[in-house]
């Protein structure tokens, strides 16, 4: 029972904080929101870091573009933060904020 | 089975790829820790072996357990710590006392976990899990919170003296984390240092962080606080620390400016 119910207080938190799900009972809102702007900037900053290239070719929109893009695609428990990058990448391409990436023949070839 | 002291450390740095040159000409510094999920055990970067070859202590320090979660241990997450620290020879490895998964997402931060009797039980188990699964003993630390969960039961120092008391674990005291909980939740840091078990701390963690929209934030990508070393005081007055160590993870300053921060560690530890 105990592991069950802890589980669901924690994803509740989890949803709240990463996915744009309600804050749970008892939480105060305003630590909540801080909370969560938290953890996006740092999922950013690790964004930034592993893809210099998507910040710097969206430039002063990478933060407005990135927010947009994480409430929609929390990262999922296993993915590791080099998938997380990746994946915005691509995101990014299927929403035409970037072109998609000149690959050269030799590497196309894999 | 309880060893009696914690191996004495001295006064260390995080070892980070982007100060490697900096760590291993920084003064004074008697040990180091490394992120064990940056690490391929078996391949150290040279600047870890040399510092090996040196006799620094190097302690793997993860990130990833999710101790304070309610799933299951990911048992490869532990190998992989274990690992580590068959690579190093580490006398010890460390987690956090916090949660990263849950519900299928991750935070990508040490989420603190409930002070419930029934998060404790499932902490008290995972603990016991990883501890059969490392060739070292564990240590467990306090993370720095921004929000607090609603219902608790015990206090953060009750809570992790029950923790001590039935995993027979170390403690890792952040006194930077420590600083962010008096701020943040209001939490007593000298009920906190009076009420958990200083014979078993391991060592104790110093970090920068800023102060924003009237929270503490815990960066590692800003200058220590003199709140932080007055608590490292206030700890120091009680026991004598085996080690303490000056973790900073962005934003990285001059040598200078990070021989000074330990400089200043040292100052209250004389």
């Amino acid at each position: 029972m105990t592991r069950e119910s802890l589980a669901l207080q924690q994803g509740e938190l989890l949803r709240a904080l990463l996915a744009g799900g309600q804050p749970p009972a008892g939480f105060d809102p305003e630590r909540i929101a801080a909370q969560t702007r938290a953890l996006l900037a740092k999922r950013r900053r690790v964004v930034a870091m592993i893809r210099p290239d998507l910040a710097e070719a969206l430039g002063d929109r990478f933060a407005l573009t990135f927010t947009a893009y994480a409430v929609d695609h929390p990262r999922l428990a296993g993915s590791r933060a080099r998938e997380d990058a990746e994946a915005f990448g691509t995101w990014l391409v299927d929403q035409g904020e970037l072109a998609a990436p000149r690959r050269s023949w030799w590497r196309r070839a894999r | 089975m309880r060893t009696v002291t914690a191996p004495h450390l001295g006064v260390g740095i995080g070892w980070r790829p982007e100060i490697d040159l900096t760590v291993e000409r920084l003064p004074g510094v008697d040990f180091v820790e490394v992120v064990a999920e940056n690490l391929h055990p078996g391949e150290l970067p040279e600047s870890l072996r040399l510092l090996a070859e040196r006799g620094l202590p190097i302690l793997p320090h993860a990130v990833s357990l999710s101790l304070g979660g309610a799933d299951p241990v990911d048992a490869a997450r532990v190998e992989h710590l274990a690992a580590v620290a068959e690579t190093v020879r580490a006398p010890l490895v460390s987690d956090h006392v916090c949660f990263v998964r849950a519900g299928g997402l991750d935070a990508g931060h040490l989420m603190p976990v409930p002070r419930t009797r029934e998060a404790l039980e499932v902490l008290v188990a995972n603990v016991k899990q990883a501890q059969r699964l490392l060739p070292v003993p564990l240590a467990l630390e306090n993370v720095a919170a921004l929000l607090d969960w609603p219902g608790a039961e015990l206090t953060e120092g009750q809570f992790l003296a029950e923790l001590v008391e039935r995993t027979d674990c170390w403690l890792l005291v952040d006194v930077a984390n420590l600083h962010a909980n008096a701020r943040n939740l209001g939490t007593d840091p000298v009920e906190f240092l009076t009420a958990i078990p200083l014979e078993r701390l391991a060592y104790v963690h110093v970090a920068g962080g800023v102060e924003r929209e009237g929270l503490y934030h815990d960066t590692h990508a800003h200058a220590v606080q003199h709140e932080v070393l007055d608590l490292l005081g206030e700890l120091c007055s009680r026991t004598k620390p085996p080690g303490v160590l000056l973790e900073r993870d962005d934003e990285y300053p001059t040598d200078e400016e990070l021989a000074a921060e330990l400089t200043a560690i040292r100052e209250v530890l004389s």
